[in-house]
Parts: structure tokens; C-alpha cells; sequence
């Protein structure tokens, strides 16, 4: 850290040192007067020092991105080299261990059973149907070949581990034998832990964060990490000097009055314009590719059953996905989670569109100016206000205040979590996203049309509802639109208020559960990045960014030809 | 064609129709003033309600508590160095400091009442105190400490509901081996009888009002077992209502118990606590909690009813018995909750502050800005002055505005997996949790700051270029600093959407219980950490009342920041704006 | 002007070229306008005749739309305008308290610069007056009224075949007429028309003049213009507005034949505009 920061400072100097290099040769050249050049001396300055400065911190990004995995991938590679022996040892001490031949024999076995069991229930199925008796016993049978399978595998682990250690602590204590069992160690993580062990190598070594344990073997690994880093950052400090110094001698010589420097500057400066605004772009497929990417490795978990996930209408991630569920009902049917969103958006939406528009109505149409100057601002900070605070407020005084009321009316399991709670305050928080949305649209029907609705002698809500409305009607329908979507993304008032139960109801006093909920439960707290469950989230996250996007498109599309109409 | 008929006819037509038109008019005003009283009315319910809920958390009850620093428990090794100064025991020099206020306090049952005043966590900072000022050592010293959260909110009179009343008489005081009977000519207790028996009443009254709500809603139920359930639950209740009106009117002596309101006396310095009393209100039975100072009849004490049966309540009684002693001796001080400020997060209520939260925003902020605003200026300028129009502008304009209504959650999940899984940034970092904020920020940022690049009037540009400037040098001098008002205020309501955002960071979790706030520096933007808002997300899933107090206030101070914020764009809106 | 009188409503006559008198229709006196701080009508003073073309003519911004607005209390709709003085139609005030603007305008008709069709079909345009002030009883009522004011604007032969169609598909010559169809449709009494051919091309500014010249036998029409050309062609008064000021007021022949103030002069033989 230390060198590459110096290298840094040691950079920017450089890059100075251009600038007035630059400068003084081009007023040299130009004997003194600016007149005779090209451009401004300074851009003569700027023009050196971006040739100096620029590919060389350029180098140095892309070593602080890449750097740390390149070192890992070469030490790791290394690792793995020196465990070679000891794991060959290993495979031939699996090959002849009788115990783990007879559980492997024991594991074929149940794999056989539980293909025949399939099978048979596959022909039950199709000969009685999914609720008959046979079908039940054959699944019965099914199930079970499964636990025996389940069982000779936890066995084989066991032996294997016990096998594992045997053979790590039969290496000797020297530096290269602690690293080989480092990486025989690691070679034997599933991919999942393996993230940690690097991190906790890279704590030992570096000093980066905290170790979660400090052992020999992880020491000895470190110890072959280090010369790594030190080669690989020596190398990129140098060349990175290097590059900065044959720059500025490049541009330095180019310096000349004819030259056009500025133009070379303005390039550069709109290069990089450009290349910011690539960065929406890189956010969009950063957004697509990371969550399609994800979604797929999902779908490849539950075999492809698409439809499952989509139409199935039972949603219990926390269980385990069995690897013959059959029929509609797996484990990850998401229909509980898409009514859910449905029913909280529609009561959102129920609040906040008719609220929001008489609101827009008001203010663009009857109130004077001393109320708009402080209605505006009422609803500004209500658009305002975190979501976590709505949450908060729906969490305690408006889901009790709804269950109390509920049970006076005679409703007896009325809870404190319910859809009507979070879907009220979602309401509230999005009035001011319509409200605002639509008085920007009612603003932008032409005043002659209401001219012409008053000289016909129309009063102003007349005016209002044959007229004005009725014109801005697509614009309304773009911004009831662009508030669904954002109901539908809202996520800390329902993880806060609407609850955890997947219930598959319509009730708005019951808990339900969203898409945004799930995505949070799902990736919060412990992470194991690949199983099903935890891949689901980003599922889950690609329905919720398809669903949105095309809100979002059809919207924005209905209220830019809005716009051009009146324009 | 004669028109005046005509005219008049239409007249009277519209005429007709016209008080019902202008009631229609009316009506659809009045809906239009209905949505904005909604609004201004859900506001002041929101923020009132959250204000209210704060307020108990801005004071905090401390107890200064002389506490004697003896070298065998502060230098276990006795020889004053920091290293066996920090090894010292300290919570047993601060409950000798509790013992030594109540000597008559052995019992262990007792002794966990007494210690339960405190968090045994304010050890440490005893500790502190010590080794920054090892001269201590041997001598005794004002140890001030924030009372535990269930004191405190007593002490405030959230959580119980208590009456004091001073009483004057004569009562004989009869003290045996375990128990203290107090005797007087007159009907001292009787007020606290009735009390007693209105609190009873109250009770079997609410229980018969359930138990006929149920039986109702069982009349409605759709299903038998549905209905058996509400029936047998209207029974219970039913049952209940009896035994307490039978309880209420009851003869013989009156039992206090864990349901029952309790009862205390205030005398000579000590604490009786009445364990039953005769139904005539003449004599009551009870034990010491704190022995009384003098012997013999009294003749004025204070009755102390406590309505809360301490079933109903976190605290017992005996604490409460003790945190008022310390309160009379005047120990305790309430004052303003600094700790709130000053500390991170803790499990133990009293201590749990928002300093963590708040450098953990302030340095994920920091973030956000530096990549936010350059880039989403840059972008505003590239599209607005040099983009040329093609369908490649086209596509990155629509994809902006496409990017503004991505939920935020997304963002998070783009974070995670790109910036955490594939770059193996660390978790819970302010640096990603930055990165995915100011990803987030951007189209806001960009909108903005080419609405405002717009409303440069082209004849500034025309100036420049006129007199020979480049498009470059047109736009960097000329309309920039003109739009630079509008780009400001833009990005600072983009940074405080961003301050208030909440769900994104979760997935990069920035969620976890962190007690040490993050380093103030360059460090700290890779050390875990979390947010304000998080934070206030993290206490609002907290059991303890306590903490639903500060949730309150972190809230109250988070919104302070946006004001802040706001103002500062309002301010600069105001001060630079610019017509043409 | 003793003779050849025809006494109106308020006692009071007007004269036009062809010397046939009129009786008078609209009648204003001391008309102030200001919006905010600034005045945009002095004391405007003028009496408008019935069934004949008064035309108001001047430079822009010299009041003669503000003036116009006052008529049908158009000026309502702007927050800050406040006028005072007095306007009488048939000798009713215009400003009181108690005047409906909802009636006024169902008396007064009122035809835009721009023209502003609703956006809906051609019918619903014209249906859009009846129906609000409930001035037919049937669908075929409508119908007629409709067919009627559709015929009387000019606009039936070319539209009767696609009544359903928008308005707003019309070419604006069609739109100009179909919004004065809608003005007539509730049967006005008064027609104001805001430059209703700013906007056209000349053929079909031709057919509206054309048409304001036939509506001139059963309407007051009060027209704006800021061409002399149509004023003279069009209109039998003409009243020229200068800097908030009605600086002369006659029968049109007269005004442009042989105007008394010098900046009539001026303005009309093109000096000034």
C-alpha cells in the first residue's frame, strides 16, 4: 500500500512537472509571446502532463482492481502445486481405505434404488395420477432411497475429513509441507468457503481486516503469498514510473508552435465525457448480466423448472430443495410473493393515486399562491422522508392502530404485520411521486383549451374533469404507471410492516410477503453464494427488474409522446 | 330567425342547472382541499408521532456512584503498570460502590436486583478512567454511569404508573423474624383498598367485555373448529371476569401478588413492602426491603402504590425500591443523552449510540460524492453540449431515465454481485456501500444537471463561441458556472436520497452489529460499518422499549441531516439563482 | 346625430357608415385594467352596437385583447388582473358581485388566437356548451343543435361524414371554424373573436370572414385584428387602442378614411405597429 501510494505522489509530481515543462517549451518556442502558437502555453502544459500522468495512474487502477486477484490466482496456483504430492497420497489413501470403498459401493447403491423408485413413480404417476395411493408409496419409496443417500454421503464426508486429517498431519512441519496442507486444504474446500480462506491468508499476510483463525498451515500460506505481491506491485510501480517518464518525454517533444495542443486537450477532455456517461450504460448491463447470470445459475439448481418458479404456489426457501419435488408445488413457487406485491401495490396505489391527483388538481388549478408556497413543501418532505422512517411508522403506529381497529370490528386474528398496513403508508409515501408527476402534466396542457372550456362558460371543474383531464390523461396514466413501478421496487416499508409469511391470500388484514421482502430475507445474515436459496434473491431481483423495466419503458414512452403533443 | 326568445330561454336553462353545477364545483374542491389535509395531516401525525416516541430518548438517567479503587482489585498485579491495570477487575469495585449504599443487602436474589442497575459493560470505562489516571489507585472517586435501560425509562415514568402520597398518623410497626406488621387506630390503607379493588374491577370488566367479543365472533366464524376455538377463548375470559370480581369483593385480607398493584411505605429511611392488608384497612402485613432507621410507632410516612403489577413490568420491585433510594440520596441526575452522540452500537439499550451510523454515512457519502457528481456532470455536459444526435445518445438517454426508476434494491444486488463477488471488494465496507449509492445517485445527479445546462440560453453559448472559443472552452467557461446553482442543488437532493436509502446496503450487508465505530480516515472506508438509516433499521427490530425510543431519535436526528441538506439547497437555489 | 334614431335598452345609439342605426349591445365606461402593478387599460369608454362587426385594432400590448377579456370576464382566470369600471350587456353590469361568469360566458361566446379544439371527436366539440348548461333535452335535440351550429360555422359539408373523428385532426382553418360552431352552439348573444386568423392561411382566413360577415346578421361580434386590411373588410365599427388608451372610436369607413387623432393616422397608414 505504502510503495504503491508513493508511486502515486511520485506520479502527480511527475504530471506537475510536465505541465511546467510543457509550458516552458512552448513559450520558448514561441519566443516568449503567446501569439505565436497554436493554443494557449497552458494547453502546451496540460497536453504533456496528460501524456505523463494519465496512462501511468490508469495502470494503477487497474492494478488496485485487479492486482489482489491476480496475486491470489498465482499464489493459489502455487498452493496447489506444492499439495500435489500429498494429494495424490490422498486419492490413493481413498482408493484403498476399505471403509470409504464400502460406502462408495453403499452410495451407488442408493443412487440405483432411488432411479428405480423414480422410475416406478414415474409410471404410477402417469398410470393413476398425483393423488392416488400408489402414487403416495411409490413417493414414499422414493423418499427414502433419498435419506439413504443422504446418509452414505454425510458418512463418506465424515471418512474423508477423518482421512484428510490423517494424511495433513502425517506431513511434516517444515515451510513447504505447512503449505502443502494449506493447499490440500484449500484444493478440498467447496467453492463457497474458499473466498474465506483467501481473505483470511490475505489478513495474514497484509494485514488487510481481521483473520477469522490463525493457524500454522494459514501462516505458511501467507509466507507464499507475499513474494508475490511484493514482485507483481514492484513491477507495476516501476513500469508505471516508466511509462510517465518516456510520456512526458514523448509529448514534451512534440511541443512545437504549430501544434495544435489544445485540440489534443479538448479531445481528451470529451473522451472522457464520453466515457462517463458510458458508465449508465455499463450500470444497465452490470445490472442485466449480474442478475441474469446469477438467475441462471438458479435455474440451473432446480433443474430448469421455470414455470415452477414462476407459476408454483409455495414459497419456502429455508427448506432445502429436494432433488425430486414433482408437480406445481416446489419449494420456490414465487405466486404467494407476486400477490403479495399485487395486493400491497393496488392498496398503495388506492391511497396515493386518487389523493395524489385531486392534490396535482388543487394546486395547479384552485390554490392561490400563498397556499401552494406551503403545500408544495408539505409534500416535498413527504417525498423526502427515508423509506426506513415510513417503515418505522407502519411498524409501530399504524399496523397496532389497524389490528386494534380490526379486532373492534369483530376481526379476531388480526396482526400487527399486515398487507393494509404497509400498502396504506406505501400509499401516503408515493401521493407526492404522483402528485408531482401529475401536476407537471397538468401544467403542461395548453392554456387555450381551458380558455376555451371557461369562454364556453364552464366552471372550473368543468373545465377540469371534460377538459384538462381528458387531455392529460395519457401523461397521468405514464405517471400512475411510474408510481406502480415504484411501489412494486419499494422494499423497506414492506420488509419493516407487511411481515414474513408467505401467505397466498388476498386479505389485506393477513401478513404477506413481496419480492423485495424475499430478496432481503433471502441475502441477509448468512450466505452460502451457492445455494438455491441464496441465488433465488437475484431470481427474484431479475422478475423485479424485468416487471419494473417495462412499467418504466411503457411509461416513460406515454408521457414523452404526451410531451411532443403539446409541445 | 329572431334570437332575444331564444337567449332567454337558454337562460333560464343554465340558470336551472346552475346551483347544482356550482354544488358540483364545491364538491370537487372540496376533495382537492381533502388531498392536501390528508397529506399535511398524515405528516404532522408522522412526524408528531415520532417526535413524541423520541423524547424519552435525548435525557438519560446517570448515577454517580462513589466507588473505592482498592489495589487488589484494580492491579491484580500490583505493579501499576497499564497492562495489569487493565486487568483488573472493575465491575466488582463498582458493585462494592452499589453494596456499600446498601448495606442491608446480602441476599443473592437481592444482589441481582442491585448489580441489574447497571450494565456490567461500564466496567470499561471505569477501566479508561483508571489507567488514563493510575493515581486513582487506592483512593475513591466519583464514577458517574448511565442507569439500565428498564431503570431509566422508571425513573421517567414511561413504563409504570406509581402514586406517592404522604401520610400523617399513628402506626405501630411490629417487626418479627421475617416479616413487619403495621397497625394503626384508623383506616390508614383503606385508600389503597380501593385502588386495589378499582384496578380488580377494571380487570373482570375488560375480561367480560373480551370474553362477549368473542362469543360474538364465534357466532361469525365460518368454520365449526373455528368456532370452538373463539368459545372455549370466550369461556376462559368469562372465567377470568368471575374470579377477579369475586377477588374485588372478597372478605378477609387483601393478598398482593405479581397480578395486584403493589404497595410500598416510606419511613425513618426504609422501605416496608406490604405483602397483604385487612380488609378494614387497619393493619398490613409486609417485609423490609430497606430497614427503617428507627424503631418503634411512626407517625408519618409516604404511601407508595405502584399500579403496575410488576407481572406487567420489567422491572421488580426491588429495584425500583433501590433506584428510588439512590434518586432520594440524590445520585441519580437526568440530563441531556449524550451517549446517543457519542457512542456506537451496543446490545445494552442505555449504551447503544448513533456515532457509528453516523461515520459510517458520513465516510459511504463522501463516496457517493466523489463518484457521483463529477460523473454525472461529465454526462449531463457530453449529452447536453457534445453528444451528437444519434441513436447512440438516444439509447443512453432513454437508459438513464430507465435507470432513475430501477428500484432501489437492484442496485444493491448489482453491488453484491459485481463489486463483492467479482472484484472481492470487502463487505459491509462504506467504499462499496458508496460505489452502489452513487450508482444509484447518478441519473438523479445527471437529470438534474442537464435540466440546469439547459436553461442556459443558447445566446451565452453563441457569445463564446462568437468571440472564438471552442465548444470546450464555450461550455467550461462560460455555461457551467452559469448552470452551476442548478447542478448543486441537484446533486445535494441527490446525496440526500442517498443518505435516507436504505435497502441496497443491506444486501452488500452493511447490516451487521458493529460496536466500534469506523475509523475517521482513509481506513475506514474498508472496515465494516453501517449507516444511519440501517442503523435505525437495525434498533426498530429491537424488543426493548428502549430502543424504540432511540429508533425515534436516531430518526429525529437523521432527518435533522436532510434538513440540513435541503436548506443547503434551498440556500444556494436562492442565493445564485438566476432568470433570464 | 339627432335624427334616424333607434333607441336601445339603455336609451343610447350608435352609428355606423351605411347610417343605419344599431341599437347598443355592449356598453363600457371607465374600464380599468392593470395586472400586478401594471396598468394595461386607461378608462376605456365605448359602446358596441348589435348585429354588426365592431373591430379592435392598435399595435401589440396596447390592450385591445385585455379589453376583449373584460367581456366575458375572461380576466377571472388571472390571478393577478384587477379591473374596474363598468361594462354593461342589455344594460346588465358585467363585474357585479352577483354576475355568474357561468352565465356570461353562455351569453357571450368567445373564439381564440390559436385555435383550441377539445381533444375530442368533432361532435363532442360542439355538444361540449349544450351539454354543460343542459340545453337539450334529447339526443336528437343535440343532434340538431349540432347539424345547426356545425351548418351556420360553415363546416357541416365538410365534416358531417366524420362527426366522431377528433377535432383536433382538422386542418386549422377547419379548427378555427369548428370552434366557432362551438361558440354558437349555446347561442350567444355576443361573439368575441381573439385574432381568430392569426393563424391561418390566407384561404382560410378568406372563409372565415366570409363567415363572420354571415354571423354579423344575428351576433354582436367583437373581433381583435391586427390587420387593418381585415378590419376594414370585416367590421362596420372600429375602435383603434394605443398604450393602454382608446384613442378613437367610429364607424370603420370614417376611421380609415379620415381619422381625427394624429396616431390613428399614423398607425393606420403603416408608420407605426
Amino acid at each position: 500500500m505504502q510503495l504503491s501510494l508513493f508511486t502515486a505522489l511520485a506520479l502527480l509530481v511527475l504530471t506537475a512537472a510536465g505541465f511546467l515543462l510543457g509550458r516552458r517549451r512552448a513559450l520558448a518556442a514561441g519566443q516568449g509571446r503567446a501569439a505565436g502558437l497554436h493554443s494557449l502555453p497552458d494547453y502546451y502544459g496540460y497536453y504533456v502532463a496528460m501524456w505523463t500522468g494519465a496512462p501511468a495512474l490508469v495502470l494503477l487502477a487497474l492494478y488496485g482492481l485487479f492486482g489482489g486477484m491476480l496475486v491470489n490466482t498465482l499464489a493459489l496456483a502455487e498452493l496447489e502445486r506444492s499439495a500435489e504430492p500429498l494429494g495424490a497420497r490422498y486419492e490413493s489413501v481413498l482408493e484403498i481405505d476399505p471403509a470409504h470403498a464400502g460406502l462408495r459401493a453403499e452410495r451407488d447403491q442408493a443412487e440405483a434404488g432411488r432411479l428405480a423408485a423414480r422410475e416406478y413413480a414415474d409410471a404410477m404417476f402417469t398410470q393413476h395420477g398425483a393423488e392416488s395411493p400408489q402414487m403416495a408409496e411409490a413417493m414414499t419409496d422414493v423418499d427414502g432411497w433419498i435419506a439413504e443417500g443422504e446418509r452414505v454421503e454425510a458418512e463418506l464426508e465424515t471418512r474423508e475429513s477423518q482421512l484428510l486429517s490423517q494424511i495433513l498431519g502425517a506431513a511434516p512441519d517444515s515451510p513447504q509441507g505447512l503449505a502443502a496442507r494449506a493447499g490440500l486444504e484449500y484444493a478440498q474446500l467447496p467453492i463457497e468457503r474458499r473466498q474465506l480462506f483467501i481473505s483470511d491468508i490475505r489478513a495474514l499476510a497484509f494485514g488487510e481486516g481481521m483473520a477469522s483463525r490463525d493457524t500454522a498451515e494459514l501462516r505458511a500460506a501467507a509466507a507464499v503469498f507475499q513474494p508475490y505481491e511484493t514482485t507483481i506491485k514492484w513491477t507495476v510501480c516501476l513500469l508505471a514510473f516508466s511509462i510517465a517518464v518516456i510520456g512526458l518525454a514523448r509529448a514534451w517533444r512534440r511541443v512545437a508552435p504549430g501544434f495544435r495542443a489544445r485540440n489534443r486537450v479538448e479531445g481528451a477532455i470529451s473522451f472522457l465525457l464520453m466515457l462517463s456517461s458510458a458508465i449508465a450504460i455499463l450500470t444497465t448491463l452490470g445490472i442485466v448480466m449480474s442478475l441474469l447470470f446469477e438467475a441462471i445459475r438458479f435455474f440451473a439448481a432446480i433443474d430448469w423448472r421455470v414455470h415452477e418458479f414462476l407459476f408454483g404456489t409455495q414459497w419456502s426457501p429455508q427448506i432445502a430443495i429436494r432433488a425430486d419435488q414433482i408437480g406445481q408445488s416446489g419449494a420456490f413457487g414465487a405466486v404467494p410473493l407476486f400477490v403479495g406485491t399485487g395486493l400491497i401495490t393496488l392498496i398503495a396505489m388506492a391511497v396515493a393515486v386518487p389523493v395524489g391527483l385531486f392534490a396535482a388538481i388543487y394546486l395547479s388549478e384552485y390554490a392561490s399562491p400563498g397556499v401552494r408556497a406551503w403545500a408544495k413543501p408539505v409534500l416535498e418532505i413527504l417525498a423526502g422522508i427515508p423509506t426506513v422512517v415510513y417503515g418505522f411508522f407502519a411498524l409501530l403506529t399504524v399496523g397496532p392502530f389497524l389490528r386494534d381497529f380490526a379486532m373492534l370490528l369483530g376481526y379476531e386474528d388480526a396482526v400487527t404485520q399486515s398487507a393494509l398496513s404497509a400498502g396504506l403508508v406505501m400509499g401516503v409515501m408515493i401521493i407526492p411521486f404522483v402528485s408531482s408527476l401529475s401536476d407537471d402534466v397538468i401544467n403542461a396542457v395548453p392554456q387555450t383549451l381551458r380558455d376555451g372550456a371557461y369562454a364556453m362558460g364552464a366552471t372550473k371543474s368543468e373545465a377540469v374533469r371534460q377538459v384538462v383531464l381528458p387531455a392529460a390523461l395519457p401523461g397521468i396514466v405514464g405517471a400512475v404507471l411510474l408510481a406502480v413501478s415504484r411501489a412494486v421496487g419499494e422494499t423497506m416499508i414492506v420488509v419493516m410492516a407487511a411481515g414474513q409469511a408467505a401467505n397466498l391470500t388476498a386479505n389485506p388484514l393477513e401478513s404477506v410477503t413481496t419480492i423485495t421482502v424475499q430478496i432481503v430475507t433471502l441475502l441477509t445474515g448468512d450466505q452460502e453464494f451457492n445455494s438455491a436459496k441464496t441465488l433465488s434473491a437475484f431470481a427474484l431481483g431479475l422478475v423485479l427488474f424485468v416487471m419494473t423495466l417495462m412499467l418504466n419503458i411503457v411509461a416513460l414512452r406515454v408521457v414523452q409522446k404526451y410531451r411532443e403533443k403539446y409541445d | 330567425m329572431t334570437d332575444a326568445p331564444a337567449s332567454s330561454a337558454i337562460r333560464e336553462a343554465v340558470s336551472q342547472r346552475l346551483a347544482k353545477r356550482h354544488r358540483a364545483e364545491k364538491r370537487f374542491r372540496a376533495y382537492g382541499v381533502g388531498a392536501i389535509a390528508l397529506a399535511v395531516i398524515f405528516l404532522a401525525i408522522l412526524l408528531g408521532s415520532i417526535g413524541f416516541q423520541s423524547l424519552g430518548a435525548f435525557t438519560m438517567n446517570t448515577l454517580t456512584l462513589p466507588v473505592t479503587i482498592n489495589e487488589r482489585q484494580a492491579d491484580p498485579r500490583g505493579d501499576g503498570t497499564e497492562e495489569s491495570l487493565r486487568r483488573g477487575n472493575y465491575n466488582a469495585i463498582i458493585q462494592d460502590g452499589l453494596r456499600a449504599q446498601f448495606p442491608s443487602v446480602d441476599d443473592r436474589a437481592e444482589l441481582r436486583d442491585l448489580f441489574g442497575l447497571y450494565n456490567g459493560v461500564n466496567s470499561a470505562s471505569l477501566m479508561r478512567k483508571v489507567v488514563a489516571n493510575p493515581s486513582l489507585v487506592g483512593g475513591t472517586t466519583d464514577f458517574t454511569l448511565p442507569l439500565s435501560d428498564d431503570v431509566d425509562l422508571y425513573l421517567k415514568g414511561i413504563t409504570v404508573s406509581e402514586r406517592f402520597a404522604g401520610r400523617q398518623g399513628a402506626l405501630d410497626v411490629v417487626v418479627s423474624d421475617q416479616t413487619v406488621r403495621l397497625e394503626s387506630a384508623e383506616p390508614a390503607f383503606a385508600d389503597f383498598l380501593t385502588v386495589m379493588r378499582d384496578e380488580l374491577i377494571r380487570r373482570a370488566d375488560e375480561a367480560a367485555a373480551n370474553a362477549s367479543r368473542l362469543e360474538s365472533a364465534a357466532g361469525a366464524a365460518a368454520t365449526r373448529d373455528e368456532r370452538e376455538a373463539l368459545l372455549s377463548q370466550s369461556r376462559r375470559q368469562a372465567a377470568l371476569s368471575v374470579s377477579l370480581r369475586e377477588r374485588a369483593e372478597a372478605q378477609g385480607d387483601v393478598v398482593l401478588g405479581t397480578d395486584t398493584p403493589a404497595l410500598f411505605l416510606q419511613a425513618e429511611g426504609g422501605v416496608i413492602q406490604v405483602r397483604s392488608v385487612s380488609r378494614d384497612g387497619r393493619i398490613a402485613v409486609g417485609e423490609t426491603l430497606l430497614p427503617l432507621q428507627a424503631e418503634g410507632p411512626i407517625t408519618a410516612w409516604t404511601e407508595w402504590a405502584v399500579e403496575t403489577p410488576s407481572n406487567a413490568r420489567r422491572i421488580s420491585d426491588r429495584r425500583m425500591v433501590y433506584a428510588r433510594a439512590l434518586e432520594d440520596r440524590d445520585m441519580v441526575r437526568s440530563g441531556f443523552n449524550t451517549i446517543l452522540f457519542t457512542n456506537a452500537d451496543s446490545r445494552a439499550p442505555e449504551l447503544a449510540g448513533v456515532l457509528g451510523a453516523m461515520i459510517g454515512s458520513i465516510l459511504t457519502m463522501l463516496v457517493t460524492m466523489v463518484l457521483a457528481v463529477p460523473i454525472g456532470v461529465g454526462t449531463a455536459i457530453y449529452l447536453e453540449e457534445f453528444a451528437p444526435k444519434n441513436r447512440l445518445t438516444n439509447f443512453i438517454e432513454v437508459n438513464i431515465n430507465n435507470l432513475a426508476a430501477v428500484p432501489s434494491i437492484v442496485f444493491g444486488l448489482l453491488g453484491l454481485a459485481i463489486f463483492i463477488n467479482l472484484f472481492g471488494l470487502p463487505r459491509s465496507a462504506p467504499l462499496v456501500g458508496g460505489m452502489v449509492l452513487a450508482l444509484m445517485t447518478l441519473p438523479t445527479v445527471i437529470i438534474s444537471s442537464r435540466a440546469a445546462l439547459r436553461a442556459v440560453p443558447p445566446s451565452i453559448r453563441e457569445a463564446a463561441l462568437g468571440v472564438g472559443a471552442s465548444r470546450t472552452q464555450a461550455v467550461f467557461h462560460h455555461v457551467l458556472p452559469l448552470a452551476m446553482p442548478g447542478i448543486l442543488t441537484g446533486s445535494i437532493i441527490g446525496l440526500a436520497q442517498a443518505l435516507g436509502e436504505t435497502a441496497p446496503l443491506l444486501m452488500i450487508g452493511m447490516v451487521a452489529f458493529i460496536a466500534d465505530p469506523p475509523t475517521l480516515g482513509l481506513s475506514g472506508f474498508l472496515e465494516p460499518s453501517t449507516v444511519m438509516p440501517v442503523q435505525i433499521y437495525l434498533w426498530s427490530g429491537a424488543a426493548e422499549r428502549a430502543f424504540e425510543m432511540r429508533t425515534a431519535a436516531a430518526i429525529i436526528t437523521l432527518l435533522s441531516l436532510m434538513i440540513m441538506f435541503n436548506a443547503a439547497a434551498i440556500y444556494l437555489r436562492r442565493r445564485f439563482e438566476r432568470r433570464w | 346625430m339627432a335624427d334616424d334614431t333607434n333607441t336601445s335598452a339603455n336609451g343610447r345609439t350608435v352609428y355606423h357608415a351605411n347610417r343605419h342605426a344599431h341599437p347598443v349591445k355592449v356598453a363600457a365606461a371607465g374600464v380599468d385594467v392593470s395586472y400586478g402593478d401594471k396598468q394595461a387599460l386607461h378608462g376605456v369608454t365605448l359602446d358596441i352596437p348589435d348585429r354588426a362587426v365592431t373591430a379592435f385594432i392598435g399595435p401589440s400590448g396596447c390592450g385591445k385583447s385585455t379589453f376583449l377579456r373584460c367581456i366575458n370576464r375572461m380576466n377571472d382566470t388571472i390571478e393577478t388582473a384587477r379591473v374596474s369600471g363598468s361594462i354593461t350587456i342589455d344594460g346588465e353590469e358585467v363585474n357585479d358581485r352577483g354576475v355568474d361568469p357561468v352565465i356570461l360566458r353562455a351569453r357571450v361566446g368567445m373564439v381564440f388566437q390559436k385555435p383550441n379544439p377539445f381533444p375530442k371527436s368533432i361532435y363532442d366539440n360542439v355538444a361540449y356548451g349544450p351539454r354543460i348548461h343542459g340545453l337539450s333535452n334529447s339526443r336528437d335535440e343535440l343532434d340538431s343543435i349540432v347539424e345547426n351550429s356545425l351548418k351556420k360555422a360553415g363546416l357541416w359539408a365538410e365534416v358531417s361524414d366524420r362527426l366522431h373523428t377528433p377535432g383536433t385532426a382538422l386542418s386549422g382553418g377547419q379548427q378555427q371554424r369548428l370552434v366557432i360552431a362551438r361558440a354558437i352552439a349555446v347561442n350567444p348573444e355576443v361573439i368575441l373573436m381573439d385574432e381568430p386568423c392569426s393563424a391561418l392561411d390566407p384561404i382560410a382566413t378568406a372563409k372565415i370572414e366570409e363567415l363572420i360577415d354571415e354571423l354579423r346578421e344575428n351576433y354582436c361580434l367583437i373581433i381583435v385584428t391586427h390587420s387593418m386590411a381585415q378590419a376594414a373588410r370585416v367590421s362596420q365599427m372600429t375602435a383603434f387602442f394605443h398604450l393602454g388608451h382608446l384613442v378613437e372610436y367610429g364607424p370603420t369607413e370614417e376611421i380609415f378614411t379620415n381619422p381625427t387623432d394624429r396616431r390613428t393616422q399614423d398607425y393606420i397608414t403603416g408608420r407605426f405597429g
